[in-house]
């Protein structure tokens, strides 16, 4: 299978002038888009000695310079760890000291290090000659948030990217007619996947990097005329609130919605379908590590919402006992996950540890799942604790760590909980053992320059004591419950 | 204290930022705290500080500092 990269190529050579990437009212051309990944990799290569399996770290900002940058340090044989530009310094550290980049490129906002902008990457005249690739080299490491507390690197190889290009547009059905808006951070693995399925199908991009301005959001949509858009649920109560059903005027315009895989409550699926009544609502079910392993679309199944829906194109799913055994339809195990998409490893551990998860070949998503038999697939629970406040992913560990540094708090535990706005999905409740002189206001004041806004606790708690398994790890399940 | 210091003040809270950054002419995006949550959080703040409620169509319109202003004076 061809890399994004060479389908980009294929685009380039078939629609030079096509327009692919727009931003404000910059617009710039497939073959103007591969010249400036060009002069990226010659620079990459000549100023900074990005030789091939080397890593960088980018500031994954949703402008143009970054993907020139991006698919630049791919075609200077690179390895790009595209990292959220509000990275915090204890984060940054760990990815940096585990990844070993040879340079750091783009605006860190809450990190003391010095970076290589975007402008100085691409200005030069050189062009480098451009290599294909082995396909299982690694081109991509996402850190996830990490259920143990420490993040993972999730290591991508130019095979597991096109791979799950390939099986999303397959799914969705969009063309390269299709001009896409995107509101998504490209820092995650699903805003900038977005950017590999739109120009490996030789599409037009439309960059806005937020839903914050919704009157922008619309405006692009309609000045570009955009067919398609892709969101987290939280993304939609949003855009719900700011906009009340304003989404309707473009029901005739917009032909595919993607949306990410959080709980997404069924009226406002409903509504969803009723405002958007011929629009492809596509809501896929996925990983880092497994990126949209299944797809459901609204309409198709309006008697079936509920449905996590059926394994991507080209890709298997089976369900587990905990002790690997594939159990028979209907019964609940962990979902796990076969197709070429599937991550090539973890960055930084061994093929031994790798091979702990997966059951007989398929990947061990750590998720819940029944599956019926016609092969539709029902969350059940998340095994995983990761608290998942409007798309953002918060380990309990991180904000119990700064909790348990509290003077006054003797230990903590937090969990996710339905975020009581209605917005945002979920949001970090605090349990704390305390002495009774500690405010509310008191933490929050010592938490506030910590962390980041969405990671702190929208609810604490006091509790006489932590409930804790016989070997001291945190039941954080059990709090869920109370 | 004026709705237009008040205003200030509370936005410079959410944000986390000083009043001396903001400007009437501020927007969303401008400050990397001025997110979708840093917008939902100024609209909410103002709505009860004011005690008046933007339905949908006004909240989309409301892109800057001064559109803020603006709309809570619309309504006092």
């Amino acid at each position: 299978m061809k890399t994004i990269e060479e389908q980009t190529l294929d685009n380039v050579k078939a629609s030079p002038d096509k327009v692919a990437l727009i931003s404000g009212e910059t617009e710039v051309t497939y073959s103007r888009l591969w010249d400036y990944c060009l002069k990226a990799a010659a620079k990459l290569k000549s100023e900074y000695n990005v030789q091939k399996g080397d890593r960088v770290i980018l500031s994954a900002a949703s402008n143009i310079e970054f993907v020139y940058v991006y698919f630049g340090v791919h075609m200077a044989g690179g390895i790009c760890v595209p990292i959220d530009p509000d990275t915090n310094q204890t984060r940054f550290n760990y990815i940096e000291k585990s990844t070993k980049p040879v340079c750091v490129m783009g605006t860190l906002h809450n990190v003391q290090r010095e970076t290589i902008q975007f402008d100085d990457v691409i200005e030069g005249e050189a062009k480098a000659e451009y290599y294909a690739p082995e396909t299982n080299q690694v081109a991509d490491i996402l850190f996830t948030t990490g259920t143990t507390g420490a993040p993972k690197g999730v290591a991508l190889s130019y095979a597991n990217l096109s791979a799950a290009a390939l099986n999303i547009n397959t799914f969705i059905q969009n063309t390269k007619e299709d001009v896409e808006l995107l509101a998504l951070p490209v820092s995650h693995s699903f805003g900038l996947g977005r950017i590999r399925c739109s120009l490996s199908m030789g599409a037009t991009v439309v960059m806005l990097g937020t839903f914050a301005n919704v009157k922008k959001f619309f405006g692009e949509m309609k000045r570009c005329n955009v067919s398609m858009f892709a969101m987290v649920p939280a993304s939609w109560g949003f855009i719900k609130k700011m906009s009340g059903k304003y989404v309707g005027k473009f029901a005739d315009q917009l032909k595919f919605i993607e949306i990410g895989s959080s709980f997404m409550p069924i009226e406002e699926k409903q509504l969803l379908m009723e405002l958007l009544p011929n629009t492809r609502i596509c809501m896929h079910y996925g990983s880092t590590e497994a990126s949209r392993s299944a797809f459901m679309e609204f309409h198709t199944y309006k008697d079936n919402l509920l449905s996590a829906g059926h394994a991507s194109p080209n890709t298997e799913i089976k369900i587990f006992s905990t002790e690997g055994q594939l159990l028979p339809l209907g019964e609940e195990g962990e979902a796990c996950v076969k197709g070429a998409h599937v991550t090539c490893g973890y960055w930084n551990e061994t093929p031994e540890r790798f091979a702990s998860d997966f059951y007989d070949g398929y990947f061990r998503t750590g998720d819940c799942a029944t599956m019926d038999a016609d092969g539709n697939m029902y969350l059940k629970s998340r095994i995983k604790e990761m608290i998942n406040v409007g798309g953002k992913k918060v380990t309990p560990m991180e904000v119990e760590d700064i909790l348990n540094t509290i003077p006054g708090i003797k230990e903590s535990a937090c969990i996710g909980i339905s975020d009581p706005g209605n917005v945002l999905g979920e949001v970090v409740k605090a349990f704390i053992v305390v002495e009774d002189t500690l405010t509310d206001e008191d933490i929050m004041k010592q938490m506030r320059p910590q962390l980041e806004v969405y990671k702190l606790p929208v609810v604490i708690e006091r509790i006489n004591s932590i409930p804790k398994t016989g070997s001291g790890k945190i039941q954080r399940l059990s709090l869920k419950t109370k | 204290m004026e709705v237009k210091e008040k205003i200030f003040e509370i936005i410079a809270n959410i944000l986390e930022l000083k009043a001396e950054e903001i400007t009437l002419e501020s927007t969303v995006g401008d400050f990397p705290t001025w997110d979708s949550l840093g917008q939902l959080n100024i609209l909410q703040s103002v709505m009860d500080e004011f005690e008046v409620e933007f339905e949908p169509e006004e909240m989309m319109d409301i892109e800057d500092v001064n559109d803020i202003i603006k709309a809570v004076e619309s309504k006092l």
